[in-house]
């Protein structure tokens, strides 16, 4: 439920009430002009305004006599009010302003004894001036902004928490519009003084902010644009709704001790107006019902923002969406069960198993394909053959040698259950046990003697292969089981190939454990090996992606490039198989996610709505939806086969660097800049739990195969475990003298603290962690470059 | 532009402490760069310009950091900045590589301008052609490898040289510890526990002795040692040094005691009765510290030993004590060899070398030679077989005996003779028959090696003569 401030008239007309009398009055200027100079110049003059007298005595003297007939109406109604704004952006004496008192002044010529035409020249003053002349008084801002502070700081213990995220859009208003009109040095003034006091989280935009220095900067920055033009969504309790509203209008309540005559002042009052004029114009208020402590602390991230560009809007209906909710509840159900799996190659597959039962004389062992394929959960709908990309109708050979060994992988999984380390204390003798049944081993593969870096790698489903990219343009496969990587010749006749001994043939002679891959031309940022073979046999092509704006496939038969996927404009981020092969996505700077399929060279869907770079992408287990994050601090749900967005994820209070999507198909993970790792429910589009505990960027993330835990790796050094079916949450602080300090960390603060899911934390010398990723017998692969501690 | 103003690359810390100036890119800068190319500007187009020239800087910053991010790193490079030129369609760059990041140098201070405030510069370095075409060091850099290593093993992760130490458990669980932003907070918990570990081993040096300890000692020492000739006293103390526990601090304290005891009694006062009391005392004390099993002697036995071993060999200890002297010393050598001689293979050796010296070599006193034999029964049956009978000690002494040097000796050469007699029941013994042809060549084996001395007085039994000399008994 949203609504404005309907109490907030413009300020204007609150302060000029008395106002009202008609411009006809205008008519007969000669007789009483001197009376009317007079009276503003002994005005000025008793207030010791010099400057303005000067300048009010010189547009006088400039009007000749014959040209006075006209001249009461152009000075008194433009030319007074242009030289009191002139003096308005030289405050000689800061602290009281000519224009502090402007209402003082109205007034005040109000009370004497007036002749009309001084009354027409207040009116002029009234009506065209003031407004104007506010919103171009720096001063009035800092004092509104120091106001509304000092009331927020002022405000009860329970209300603190939701009257804080109001401080952040205002500030940003305030410094837009000084800036907008020239103040440099006062909005750099103003910035100082204020920005230290804001929560931690909004640093990186208030860096951007004070980046911007001149008009033309607001006028062309992207993020400036958006303040101006959207509507920052605020969540408040009915109750601390009224008490803002109170203040706004009435300088009421929470007022801080020793702030001296506080806010009830004229000065007070008209930096209320100021900040009155932001709230009216730039935020937009979602009144709940809830009690004000019964929020979650983190709830703030979800409800407050600059919404309706990140939510895209339906083009039928005239009214804007502007909650995430309502927009992820408008857009249905989704059907986030397991893909359908073809009979004939089920039943192929399940003869084959039925056979290797009867050789390892171990009939028990369940042969039954459909035992070992996930089901789908309660609630979800599991997609028909007809919602599916189109695929090649018949089945190869390797689908069901996939098929057969997804079977034998989920008998000889290893099962994690970190659901058994709940309740158990960490010192108790059994401890170690239910960890050993609870947390998974990891294989490091560390990287040694990289010169500039290697954003990526990534290993191969059956293990036997891993692929980093680098900085230098090129990708580097190894083959992990120590077996030379043989490529194809390239000189011989197909007329001599005949069956798989001569394919064999030709075969290089020589080769090394490990190959140089060139071809990009920039950075490669994203490597993956295509799952078609899954843990079966070594994968057939793998696809890179690089700054050059180029994804290229490269074959492992003959280790060269067949295909560059051109398209993109911008460098390329991310790029990933779908989970049934053919198709694969790409995340590109030029904010757009795209789908391929393997046998075109043009793209098939291109994913827009994002409105910063979309970082990092990864299909469904059931390649229904595309997941994307981006540097607008946004995740979203796409419909691969549509081309729209099904769900927003708004939340995190940085870029989205990395997401992965749970086996079962139900939560989707993502990481951010903030340094936090957000769990949600695709279904419902909401946010299960936070997760804190890295202290660097988190670069990779994945689910294990029961999709119970989750593991990241990051700058941090570190691989962290996680676990996905606790209610998670931050450690209950000791308390103090038995008070509750649930209510002051709720916004923004106590950021870096570890949340009780986090499992276990397992460091590494000096390796960022950039990739992780379980096998499918759930054991974790992590992959990271040594940093040597000479190299910078 | 980076090159020239590298102030403007690092994040705007400075800004606050600026006060009045705005922004960091000075307008002096753009002033400067407009009289160059001779434009007159006035004030205020170059502040306006400085502005818009920090937000082009910013600008290209911000899209650097993201090339910074998507390379998974967490310092900016001048790769990344170029990469930020060419998508915001700027020419990059040229000279920059970030293979060797350019150093930047501060210059001197400007005393005539101080306003201006540091002024940084990079540095150029002249290459010689020449001298680099000669030289030919140009060294391809190692290829990238990879090593695989278990990072955890099912929850733990195992110590190995991969794997960062362990970091204690209160520092694990605190995240105020290693809740710190930016990289490296693990080397900060390395370095604490290092730091840890250091302090507890100069914690182990320095340990000082309790005041408990230091009265025991004190009150210990004083009623051993004559004058205090209480013998109930010196019991008393001998048997809680026997018994009691908690005494391991005291041990270097004692043992050194005792050496330096050992040293002084026999230096000064050897020849008198209270030296010998006092070695007595001191082999006691030896005995009773071995015996003690809450102590842990071994790395004390280099200093145990030789208090034992001078008092063993000592040439003239009072003639009163001497006897008992050497039997005691001996006795606590077999004991000491007993309980350590597992643990420490070459003990026995190297005293059985000592004693071995002692024995066989010209110019030794009676009494060593005595000590060395009662030593060599103290370390075994084996021992007295190898230095009596293998290595002529026997032979040494026997000729001595024959000089008639002292009966002291002839006992404790028979003596120790006589542990390598076989048991037998009969306490009938038949003497060597010379006339019998093998008891004639066991008696003839037996001067051989014992010489006639010790040869005449075994051969009164035939069965201990045979065995002397490696004859089974027939």
């Amino acid at each position: 439920m949203s609504s404005q401030i309907s109490t907030g008239t413009p300020p204007a007309s609150s302060q000029s009430p008395t106002v009202a009398s008609p411009p006809a009055a205008v008519q007969d200027p000669t007789t009483n002009l001197s009376t009317s100079e007079r009276v503003v110049l002994e005005y000025l003059r008793a207030r010791g305004h010099g400057a303005a007298e000067k300048a009010f005595l010189e547009e006088l003297e400039t009007g000749s006599p014959d040209d006075k007939g006209k001249q009461p109406e152009t000075i008194g109604a433009q030319d007074l009010v242009k030289s009191l704004a002139v003096f308005a952006e030289k405050p000689s004496r800061p602290g009281e302003n000519i224009l502090n008192e402007s209402s003082n002044v109205l007034q005040q010529l109000n009370s004497m004894p007036n002749p009309p035409n001084i009354q027409s020249l207040i009116a002029s003053i009234g009506s065209v001036g003031a407004e104007e002349l506010l919103s171009l008084d720096p001063t009035d801002k800092q004092e509104g902004y120091r106001e509304l502070e000092a009331w927020v700081d002022g405000s009860l213990d329970m209300y603190r928490p939701e009257f804080r995220p109001i401080l952040f859009p205002i500030f940003c208003h305030f410094y837009l519009d000084l800036i907008q009109h020239g103040y440099k040095d006062a909005a750099l003034r103003f910035f100082s003084a204020y920005s230290p006091s804001l929560s931690t989280s909004h640093t990186a935009t208030l860096h951007h902010l004070s980046t911007l220095l001149l008009p033309a900067h607001v006028q062309n920055d992207e993020l400036a644009q958006r303040f101006r033009n959207e509507k920052y969504a605020i969540r408040m309790s009915r109750s601390g709704f009224g008490l803002l509203v109170g203040w706004l209008t009435e300088g009421v309540g929470g007022e801080a001790s020793g702030s001296g005559d506080g806010f009830t002042g004229e000065r007070g009052k008209r930096g209320r107006a100021a900040v009155m004029r932001v709230v009216n114009n730039h935020l937009r208020f979602d009144v709940t019902s809830t009690n004000p402590t019964a929020v979650s602390p983190h709830a703030w991230e979800e409800s407050t923002g600059l919404f309706s560009s990140l939510i895209p809007q339906p083009n039928a209906s005239l009214k804007t969406l502007t909650n995430p909710h309502v927009f992820n509840a408008s857009k249905g159900d989704l059907k986030l069960g397991p893909a359908p799996i073809s009979e004939e190659l089920r039943a192929e597959a399940e003869r084959v198993l039925r056979e290797q039962a009867m050789v390892d004389r171990d009939p028990t062992t369940p042969f039954d394909i459909q035992v070992n394929r996930p089901m789908p959960g309660p609630g979800m709908i599991a997609p028909t053959e007809a919602d599916m990309l189109p695929r090649p109708s018949t089945f190869k050979t390797i689908d069901v040698e996939r098929e057969v060994n997804a079977v034998r992988d989920a008998r000889k999984r290893i099962r994690l259950e970190p659901t058994v380390l709940a309740n158990v204390d960490a010192d108790s003798p059994q401890a170690a046990a239910l960890r050993a049944r609870a947390l998974p081993s990891i294989c490091a593969y560390t990287l040694h003697d990289v010169a500039e870096g290697s954003p990526c790698c990534t290993f191969s489903q059956d293990t036997s292969l891993m692929a980093a990219g680098f900085a230098e343009s090129y990708i580097r496969l190894w083959n992990l089981k120590g077996e030379r990587l043989k490529g194809l010749r390239s000189d011989f006749s197909s007329s001599s190939v005949k069956d798989p001994a001569s394919l064999q043939k030709i075969r290089e002679k020589k080769g090394t454990t490990t190959r140089k891959l060139i071809g990009h031309s920039g950075p490669v940022y994203s490597v993956a090996f295509d799952p078609l073979s899954g843990s079966a046999a070594p994968p057939k092509y793998l696809l890179s992606a690089s700054a050059d704006a180029t994804t290229r496939l490269w074959s492992m038969d003959t280790l060269t490039n067949v295909v560059a996927f051109r398209g993109h404009e911008n460098p390329i981020w991310d790029v990933k198989w779908s989970p049934m092969g053919i198709y694969f996505a790409t995340a590109s700077r030029d904010r757009t996610a795209r789908l391929w399929s393997t046998d075109r060279t043009s793209c098939l869907r291109v994913y827009a709505g994002h409105l910063s770079d979309v970082d990092c992408v990864q299909f469904h287990p059931n390649s229904l939806y595309l997941a994307t994050g981006s540097s607008d601090w946004t995740a979203r749900l796409w419909d691969v086969q549509r081309g729209s967005c099904v769900r927003v994820f708004i939340g995190h209070q940085g870029a989205v660097g990395s997401l992965a999507l749970s086996p079962d198909g139900r939560y989707l993970a993502t990481a951010g800049e903030d340094l936090a790792i957000n769990l949600w429910d695709i279904g419902s589009g909401k946010r299960v739990k936070k997760m804190t505990g890295h202290t660097a960027s988190i670069y990779s993330l994945s689910f294990s195969a029961e999709s119970s835990m989750l593991v990241s790796g990051g700058a941090d050094w570190t691989v962290r475990c996680w676990d996905v079916k606790s209610a998670g949450g931050l450690r209950a602080k000791p308390r103090e003298n038995g008070v509750i300090e649930n209510g002051i960390r709720g916004y923004g603060e106590d950021e870096n603290s570890e949340t009780v899911d986090l499992l276990a934390t397992f460091p590494t010398k000096r390796t960022p962690i950039t990739n992780v990723q379980f096998t499918p017998r759930n054991l974790c692969l992590v992959g990271g470059v040594y940093q040597s501690t000479e190299s910078r | 532009m980076s090159s020239q103003h590298p102030p403007a690359m690092s994040k705007p810390k400075t800004r606050s402490s600026q006060g009045s100036h705005t922004g960091i890119y000075k307008p002096d800068a753009v002033k400067d760069t407009a009289d160059s190319l001779s434009i007159p500007i006035s004030d205020s187009v170059a502040s306006a310009l400085a502005s818009d020239v920090e937000y082009r800087i910013h600008q290209v910053i911000e899209e650097a950091g993201r090339f910074m991010r998507h390379g998974r790193r967490t310092t900016m490079t001048t790769s990344d900045i170029d990469q930020a030129l060419r998508v915001l369609n700027i020419e990059p760059l040229y000279g920059h590589s970030s293979h060797n990041p350019p150093t930047f140098r501060r210059a001197l201070p400007f005393p005539q301008m101080p306003s201006a405030g540091p002024v940084y510069f990079v540095e150029d370095e002249e290459i010689d052609f020449d001298r680099v075409l000669r030289e030919e060091k140009i060294a391809l850099p190692k290829g990238v490898s990879w090593t695989a290593h278990w990072l955890a093993v099912e929850g733990v992760q195992p110590l190995i040289p991969e794997n960062p130490p362990a970091i204690p458990r209160e520092q694990d669980g605190e995240p105020g510890m290693n809740g710190m932003t930016g990289a490296g907070p693990h080397l900060n918990g390395v370095g604490a526990k290092k730091s840890v570990a250091s302090q507890q081993q100069q914690q182990l040096v320095k340990q000082v002795l309790s005041r408990e300890l230091q009265l025991y000692y004190a009150r210990l020492t004083s009623s051993l040692l004559p004058p205090s000739a209480d013998t109930t006293k010196r019991n008393a103390a001998l048997a809680s040094l026997r018994n009691d526990a908690g005494l391991q601090a005291l041990l270097p304290y004692l043992v050194r005691w005792v050496g330096e005891g050992v040293v002084n009694a026999l230096g000064e006062g050897s020849q008198s009765e209270s030296g010998g009391k006092v070695l007595e005392v001191l082999m006691d004390v030896i005995s009773a510290i071995l015996e003690n099993h809450t102590l842990f002697v071994e790395p004390y036995l280099h200093q145990i030993l030789p208090p034992i071993l001078s008092t063993l060999l000592y040439s003239s200890l009072p003639p009163s004590h001497a006897a008992l002297l050497r039997t005691s010393a001996a006795q606590t050598l077999s004991r000491l060899l007993t309980q350590h001689s597992t643990t420490y293979p070459s003990l026995s050796p190297r005293i059985m070398k000592t004693l071995l010296l002692a024995l066989v070599s010209p110019g030794k006193g009676a009494g060593t030679r005595e000590g060395a034999i009662r030593g060599l029964v103290g370390v075994g049956k084996e021992a007295v077989r190898k230095g009596l009978v293998e290595s002529g000690g026997a032979k040494v002494v026997g000729s001595e005996c024959e000089r008639g040097v002292g009966e002291g000796l002839e006992t404790a050469v028979l003596d120790a003779l006589r542990s390598l007699q076989p048991q037998v029941e009969s306490d009938m013994s038949d003497s060597l028959d010379q006339s019998n042809e093998a008891d004639a060549n066991v008696y003839n084996h037996l001067r051989d090696v014992l010489g006639d001395y010790f040869a005449e007085r075994v051969s009164t039994d035939a069965a201990w003569a045979r065995e002397l000399a490696n004859i089974p008994i027939s």
